[in-house]
This record gives structure tokens, C-alpha cells and sequence, in this order.
């Protein structure tokens, strides 16, 4: 019975000390997930204005224009950016992510990979760890796997500036992001969205802004400069959302692991309890037999 | 009076109401005094100075943006700024 008891005992410990390692990593998540989500919320009003800027030109123009990243070409070469984190211990958070990037690779880009052309962007080293053994044909490209370390507007927009290059230069045809849209800390959506060309938006939700604007320089060229900053900054709301995401996944997660060993502990405590008293009976018993031996 | 908002994808880099903003256009640098009429304009990469309410006078650089001006109300985006 005494074997028993250490060992319930030094279970107790383990689960104890783990229990104080998910707590804290809770803990930093949480720090991290506000933050995150703070960076999300600062870069509203830049990009509510920067679009409502946009509609303004568009309304005042006769809307003919054929800019380059509206280009539908025939789709031969995509690119896939795949936004996930570089750490684990956040639940099913990556394995959604990978899970939408491949349903997509299989569906959609099924005959692009199948003739080899499909490249994989891996921005957070989860996706790549994910995706390369099982698309042995698709071409990897980790340049950027360490982007999270540093999520400035400036650091982002060179890594999107490029793609936008790369698609202008008509190296891609289409290019696609899979991440995790951030909704709460509880609710993330693992989806994939085409970045480029622009998707088509409705035309009746354009609400015509009338005012005698001047230009300068004229429409077509204020579009032409404006568009690369929305998509940049439409990339850069991607690893937003990815990151907000990550820390909420995380956090939520922490926290269950914790509630869990909260559980364990208790089960664990009671275990230890009944073999305490056990082995207390069991000594009581063996001094009343021996005192009753001497006395008889 | 004008009101001004100078913003960057990171933050609000001011808001307040000024008396004129100088900006550097992509054709010529130009300013903005009250009662401009509405205007939509590219910006490159030089200086921005805003005169202040109480006349204080505050200039940073920008790397690129966009100034908005409509009913007495001017919205700067830029980005890359430094004093």
C-alpha cells in the first residue's frame, strides 16, 4: 500500500506542475491575444477611410478601367499563401487552417498541382510542417515562414508588395490565402480566400458618393496608386486575423488543459485520500491485533 | 477651421483642428486652408507641416499617402512617418 501512495502522490505533483504550465502559457496568451487584437482595431480607421476613399473614386469614374491586378488571366500558375503560427499548443487552430488549404488544393487547384505548377507560400512554420510531405510536387517557399516575429505595416507590405509583383509580372495567375479569420476569442474560421486578381464586388452595394472632387492626378492614376495600398493592407488584415486568432486559440485552449488537470487532480486527490486511510485502518488493526496478542 | 485626422496603418498619428496643412502632392506640394473644396490626392514622399489652432506650427516626414478633403474636413493616410 505504501508503494501505492507515493506513487498517487508523485502523480499529483507531475499534474500539479503541468497544471501551473498551461495557467501561465494562458496567461501569455492572453497578454498577447489583447494585443493582437488591439493592432486589429488600430488599423480600422486607416483602412475604413482608405476603402470609402476608394468608393469615392470609383463613383466618379466611368468604372472602364483594366488595372493589372483585375487581370483574369487562365489560371495556370497559383500561388498559395498559407497564414498559420510557428508554435503549437493551440488546439485544432493549424490543423483547420492546413485542413481548408488542403481542401482547396484538392478541389479547386486539383489540376494545377497535378501539372506541378502550384507554389506554397508558408508564412508561420506549421502550415510547411503540415503541407510538404503530402504535396510532394508543389513548390515550397519558406522565405517568409518567420513574418509573425515581426508584424510592422512596412515589414508586411514588402512580402506582399512581392507577391503583388510576382502576379503583375504574370509569374502567377492566381493567388490564393488560407488563414484563420478572427471573430473571438472563441470563434476562428479557417478559410481561403483569392487575393488576386480582386475579386468582383457587387455593384449595387457601390453607393454612389457624389461630390465635385478634384483629382490629382486624374482617376485612373489615383486608382492605380491607391489599389496596391488596399491589398497590401488587405494582406496585412490576413496576418491580423491569423495572429488574433492564434493567441485566442491558444488561450482557449490553455485554458481547458487547465481545467482539465483541475479534474484530474481532483480524481487524483481522492485516490490519494482512500489509500491514506487505507493504509491507516491497516495499521490500527495491526496494533489492536498486537496489543490484544500480548494482553491475551 | 479645419479638422484633421492624420492616420497610419498602425495608428492615429493626430487629430485636432488646425488652420492649414501643407502636403507634398505627387504634381507639386500644396495646402489646404479652410473652406477647400473637395479633393482627392496621391501624396509622395517629403514633408508635411500643419499650422496648428493656437498657431503652433508641427512638420514630419511621410514616406507615401493620400489626403481626403471634403466640407472642411481633411483626412491624411500615410505611411512611413518620422518626425
Amino acid at each position: 500500500m505504501g508503494a501505492n501512495l507515493k506513487e498517487v502522490r508523485d502523480r499529483i505533483k507531475s499534474v500539479i506542475s503541468t497544471q501551473q504550465i498551461t495557467k501561465a502559457m494562458k496567461m501569455v496568451s492572453a497578454a498577447k491575444f489583447r494585443k493582437a487584437q488591439q493592432a486589429i482595431t488600430q488599423i480600422r480607421p486607416y483602412a475604413d477611410r482608405l476603402n470609402r476613399m476608394m468608393k469615392n473614386i470609383a463613383a466618379n469614374t466611368d468604372g472602364g478601367s483594366t488595372l493589372v491586378y483585375n487581370q483574369e488571366r487562365d489560371v495556370k500558375k497559383v500561388m498559395l499563401v498559407v497564414v498559420t503560427s510557428s508554435r503549437g499548443l493551440c488546439g485544432a487552430f493549424n490543423t483547420n487552417v492546413v485542413k481548408a488549404a488542403v481542401a482547396s488544393i484538392e478541389g479547386k487547384y486539383s489540376q494545377v498541382y497535378k501539372d506541378g505548377n502550384l507554389s506554397i507560400l508558408c508564412i508561420g512554420k506549421k502550415g510547411f510542417d503540415g503541407l510538404k510531405r503530402r504535396y510532394p510536387k508543389a513548390h515550397f517557399n519558406t522565405e517568409s515562414v518567420d513574418l509573425f516575429m515581426n508584424l510592422a505595416f512596412e515589414n508586411v507590405a514588402s512580402v506582399s508588395g512581392k507577391i503583388m509583383g510576382l502576379f503583375a509580372g504574370k509569374e502567377y495567375d492566381e493567388v490564393a490565402v488560407a488563414y484563420s479569420r478572427f471573430k473571438n476569442a472563441a470563434m476562428q474560421f479557417a478559410e481561403v480566400e483569392q487575393f488576386l486578381p480582386i475579386p468582383k464586388q457587387d455593384e449595387t452595394t457601390q453607393k454612389k458618393v457624389k461630390a465635385d472632387y478634384i483629382f490629382e492626378p486624374d482617376q485612373d492614376t489615383l486608382l492605380e496608386t491607391l489599389i496596391p495600398n488596399i491589398l497590401q493592407l488587405q494582406f496585412h488584415k490576413y496576418l491580423l486575423d491569423t495572429h488574433a486568432s492564434e493567441h485566442g486559440a491558444r488561450m482557449t485552449s490553455m485554458d481547458k488543459a487547465t481545467e482539465n488537470a483541475e479534474e484530474l487532480l481532483k480524481a487524483l486527490k481522492i485516490n490519494y485520500n482512500k489509500a491514506r486511510q487505507e493504509s491507516i485502518t491497516k495499521e490500527l488493526l495491526e496494533i489492536v491485533a498486537g496489543a490484544a496478542a500480548l494482553e491475551g | 477651421m479645419l479638422k484633421l485626422i492624420v492616420l497610419t496603418p498602425e495608428s492615429e498619428y493626430f487629430q485636432g483642428n488646425v488652420k492649414s496643412v501643407k502636403v507634398p502632392g505627387v504634381s507639386g506640394q500644396f495646402e489646404i486652408l479652410a473652406n477647400h473644396a473637395a479633393l482627392l490626392s496621391a501624396l509622395s514622399k517629403g514633408k508635411v507641416r500643419i499650422i496648428k489652432e493656437d498657431g503652433q506650427k508641427e512638420t514630419f516626414e511621410i514616406e507615401s499617402g493620400f489626403i481626403e478633403v471634403l466640407r472642411n474636413e481633411v483626412a491624411l493616410l500615410v505611411r512611413g512617418i518620422s518626425n
